[in-house]
């Protein structure tokens, strides 16, 4: 049942848009989505659900303005109607310095996230991966819930000018909190490729988590030395990403990034790789931009931010091909992040742990001021105490308040393994286990 | 609508449901952003489909589709079912619902002017004029506005004979300023925070926000920010605004009465509560000033309708009475479990999403007090403005909220502004210091468009009424 991945369903509405498109300038971008979720809770399934949708979006622009019109369905009608509400707004716009679309810039439609598997995956396939979760979760006394969901999108962006991209991504998940009567652990795993989401590893993980979170006791608030699992620093990468990396944080002078000069550890690299096998890639932006690499910090030195083509344009420098659908007002995004591995193992990072907490996860992290990277939330589904390079019992959740470029500013170890899992704007993150020097729990 | 549904019913029941309900839906979104005194965005965005729920096997299966064929919805219908006997594979806990009888009706938002009537040109006139106020202030780094129109036309029916019409139309509005220094960035909005306050009205809710009347008063308090004095830090009396006290409901009442949640349905996602159901009826959630309800019925509302997603009327629900927790936000299956009939929240996200039990207008109740009066009895405190973050526990008790805006209180006067406050608490003990509340003149219903649950993840527009309220002995710092 591959309604997409082989039908040219996007790219064929794309270039119906473009042909009705009577301004001077003009861009159609059309995404066809299917996407399947099969939920569980308390070991059974409770929720399975499946959608498809086309969704058309057209830019135009002349005189110095702009408009844009965004619709769903199919057929001529629909590709008139999107058009024509477009034209509608751009000529009730206000004349503004309009950023020019941009020319195609010859770059390839590959290496993109792809997996046949995945887009065939059927309510059985998704039903039996769950079943081998609650299965394990049951063998143990416990009780799973959670999410598989099996996706593939395609995205075709053609304008004016000559571009023509279009590329079809699949993405297979599953999450899970695994409960017991008094304590709970969690694990995810996420691929383009359903068979190749470890559901084995994931259910020991989980499962293994939970026994040893049970009756957890409280610990005085206050600053420790931190291991923060992976899933933990995706999301301090996340909200670095969503508080700093993008160019226009940096021109309305609300970002922490300072380029060139040094705020974090040495061991501290982040890039964005949208060619990245292990991050879901893909290969051009919402304006059909190729995706370029970008060193985000480099031993720990602001290195650069994404750009689009509003914000390069400003800069007098390249798009970076990292927007988002033109115009907005929050900026491009970087949206394929990956921390550089260090040398130690898991076990090396607690062992030098005199006394602190190992994180399993971060929960409702929440920005509380942008500019200095501060921000808030708890700890959930698994804190343990470390004392004396042990891995020990399980504390009560904790708030925690701190800045993220301080915490990063005192990194004393880096794992050489890494988990992919998606930050709370559910881009792919692929993060190591880090040892962080000091970290504030306020709660 | 009816046809698309009629068919999508006998299709579904022709594949062995037991039960089906679907919904068709058509949304037309309005937006227009200026932003530094350029036009941003001036987009229109239409949205139709169909959402086909059923029963088979005891299983819940649910599939939608934008193709508005009768191929493709018999399909949709087909796979629903399938969906539903594949689940059943991993279920040993049949679905049972409370009983719930067939309904037919029309319901349309009342509106004094339909906003989709309004020209783009009148729109963006009283943008540019709202950002030519803010750009009169000195030290403003970022000014934007916008305005945002909703008409979505819903068609509910279901195999019990339910067939239910809608026309829900929302209008919203409002600005944010930024203002930055060396090493200081401060925001403030208005009418609500993040950009804008929204309501199930017409035209009329723009006018009465006065967007161009409040934009030169609030980019100065962004500018003045920028040098105000931190915080003080220490526990203390907190006044909230109506805006901020409207979250605090949101975050510490709204979410954990939603009873899929305490019965585990969100459990890996959402989280859990503290809200057990042995605690229904004895347990002490606030003060004697605190009563909520869940109120779809109340005017202006964002969760105002004629029935919920399930066929359910529009109906006032007390959660917290005088201080007593007394009751849930529920659907036909969770009220089963605990033995009631639903109450009326199940609301899906469009026609795409699974509806589940979502606010509808969680309402903290008025009270007897005014904000000069509170202010008037609190020797030393902070009065909070306009959120700015938010944060609260997967079980809805440890939280911190910070504000943009805060008023140092000193011998029952207002004095000077402070920057970057932060409070935090824990649910039963916050609730419980509250011992005032605002009286009904200055009650608002204010609106939250972005709240997140569900896998997939959903989105929806929620309401919740609010006075300025006062609470005793709060930990209070500066974030920093």
């Amino acid at each position: 049942m591959s309604v997409l991945a082989d039908g040219g369903v996007a790219a064929a509405a794309a270039a119906s848009l473009l042909e009705v498109i009577t301004a001077p300038e003009g861009e159609a971008i059309a995404y066809a989505t299917r996407l399947e979720l099969t939920r569980f809770a308390g070991n059974v399934i409770h929720q399975s659900v499946a959608e498809t949708s086309l969704r058309l979006r057209a830019r135009v622009l002349g005189d110095n303005r702009v408009g844009v019109a965004e619709g769903g369905g199919r057929g001529d009608d629909a590709v008139r109607r999107v058009a024509h509400a477009a034209e509608q707004a751009r000529h009730w716009s206000a004349p503004a310095d309009v950023t020019p679309l941009p020319e195609p810039d010859g770059g390839s439609d590959s290496p993109v996230a792809y997996s046949a598997a995945t887009d065939a995956a059927s309510p059985e396939v998704r039903a039996e991966l769950v079943a081998r979760l609650t299965r394990h979760a049951a063998a143990h006394g416990l009780l799973a819930y959670g999410a598989m969901s099996t996706q593939t999108s395609t995205t075709a962006v053609h304008n004016t000018k000559g571009v023509r991209r279009e590329a079809t991504s699949t993405q297979a998940s599953m999450v899970t909190v695994v409960r017991g009567d008094k304590g709970s652990g969690y694990a995810a795993r996420h691929s383009p490729d359903v068979d190749a989401v470890d559901i084995d590893a994931l259910a020991h993980e989980a499962v293994d988590t939970c026994m040893r979170n049970q009756d957890a006791q409280p610990i005085d608030p206050g600053t420790y030395e931190v291991v923060a699992s992976p899933y933990a620093v995706s999301d301090l990468l996340g909200h670095l990403s969503w508080v700093g990396f993008s160019a226009l944080a940096v021109q309305e002078h609300r970002s922490f990034m300072r380029l060139g000069e040094k705020l974090m550890s040495d061991s501290v690299t982040i890039v964005d790789d949208c060619k990245d096998a292990a991050l879901f890639p893909h290969p051009f932006d919402a304006e059909g931009v190729s995706s370029a690499v970008v060193p985000l910090i480099e031993r720990g030195v602001c290195a650069g931010v994404v750009y689009d083509t509003p914000t390069a344009r400003r800069d007098g420098v390249r798009s970076t091909g990292h927007s988002l659908p033109q115009p907005n007002t929050w900026g491009p995004l970087a949206l394929h992040m990956r921390m550089d591995a260090g040398d130690r193992t898991v076990e090396d990072l607690i062992g030098s742990v005199k006394r602190g907490l190992y994180v399993t996860r971060f929960w409702y992290v929440r920005d509380v001021h942008p500019l200095h990277t501060i921000i808030t939330g708890m700890t959930r589904d698994g804190a343990f105490l470390i004392e004396n390079g042990k891995l020990g019992r399980p504390v009560r959740d904790l708030r925690f308040t701190q800045s993220i470029v301080d915490a990063l500013s005192d990194v004393r170890g880096i794992s050489r393994d890494r988990i992919l899992e998606l930050e709370e704007g559910e881009s792919g993150v692929l993060c190591p286990w880090v040892h962080l020097g000091h970290f504030s729990f306020t709660s | 609508m009816r046809d698309l549904a009629e068919r999508a019913l006998d299709a579904a029941s022709a594949a062995g449901a037991d039960f089906a309900d679907c919904r068709v839906v058509a949304r037309t979104v309005e937006n227009i952003v200026v932003k530094n005194g350029a036009v941003s965005t001036v987009a229109t965005s239409d949205d139709e489909g169909i959402g086909v729920r059923v029963l088979a096997a005891g299983c819940w299966g649910y599939a939608a589709t934008d193709e508005l064929d009768a191929q493709h919805i018999e399909e949709a219908a087909r796979r629903a079912v399938h969906i539903a006997r594949a689940s059943a594979r991993v279920n040993n806990k049949p679905v049972r619902l409370a009983p719930h009888p067939a309904r037919t009706g029309e319901y349309r938002t009342p509106v004094q002017r339909d906003p989709f009537t309004v020209s783009l040109g009148d729109k963006l006139q009283l943008l540019m004029s709202t950002d030519e106020a803010m750009g009169r202030v000195g030290g403003v780094t970022v000014r934007e506005c916008s305005l945002e129109f909703v008409r979505e036309e819903r068609f509910f029916a279901s195999t019990e004979g339910s067939r239910l019409a809608q026309t829900i139309i929302e209008s919203g509005g409002g600005m944010d300023v930024t203002a930055t220094a060396e090493n200081e960035f401060q925001m403030r909005s208005f009418p609500n925070s993040f950009g804008r306050h929204q309501l199930c009205a017409g035209w009329e809710a723009i006018e009465g926000f006065d967007l161009p009347g409040n934009a030169e008063r609030i980019a100065e308090e962004a500018a003045a920010l920028l040098t105000a004095d931190l915080c003080p830090e220490g526990v203390m009396t907190v006044i909230l605004d109506g805006t901020q006290a409207a979250l605090q409901v949101h975050e510490s009442c709204g979410h954990p009465t939603e009873l899929d949640r305490v019965l585990g349905h969100e459990a890996a996602y959402a989280g859990t509560s503290f809200l057990v159901p042995e605690l229904l009826g004895s347990f002490r959630y606030g003060s004697d000033s605190v009563t909520m309800t869940a109120d779809a019925t109340r005017p202006t509302g964002l969760g105002t309708f004629g029935w919920d997603d399930e066929g359910t009327p529009a109906q006032r629900t007390l959660l917290v009475d005088r201080g007593l927790f007394t009751g849930y936000l529920t659907s036909r299956e969770t009220a089963a479990v605990i033995g009631q009939e639903s109450n009326g929240t199940m609301r899906g996200d469009g026609w795409s999403r699974l509806p589940i039990i979502r606010m509808t207008n969680i309402n903290l109740e008025p009270g007897e007090s005014s904000l000069e009066e509170m202010i008037a009895g609190t020797e030393h405190g902070v009065y909070l403005e306009t959120n700015r973050s938010w944060s609260i526990d997967d079980v809805r008790l440890n939280f911190q909220f910070g504000t943009q805006n805060g008023w140092e209180i000193v011998d029952g006067k207002r004095t000077r502004l402070v920057r970057n406050a932060v409070y935090s608490g824990r649910t039963p003990e916050f609730w419980g210091s509250c011992d005032a509340v605002a009286g009904p003149d200055e009650w608002r219903m204010y609106g939250v468009v972005n709240c997140g649950k569900g896998q997939p993840s959903q989105l929806m527009h929620v309401g919740h009424g609010a006075a300025p309220c006062r609470f005793r002995n709060v930990r209070v710092e500066p974030a920093r």
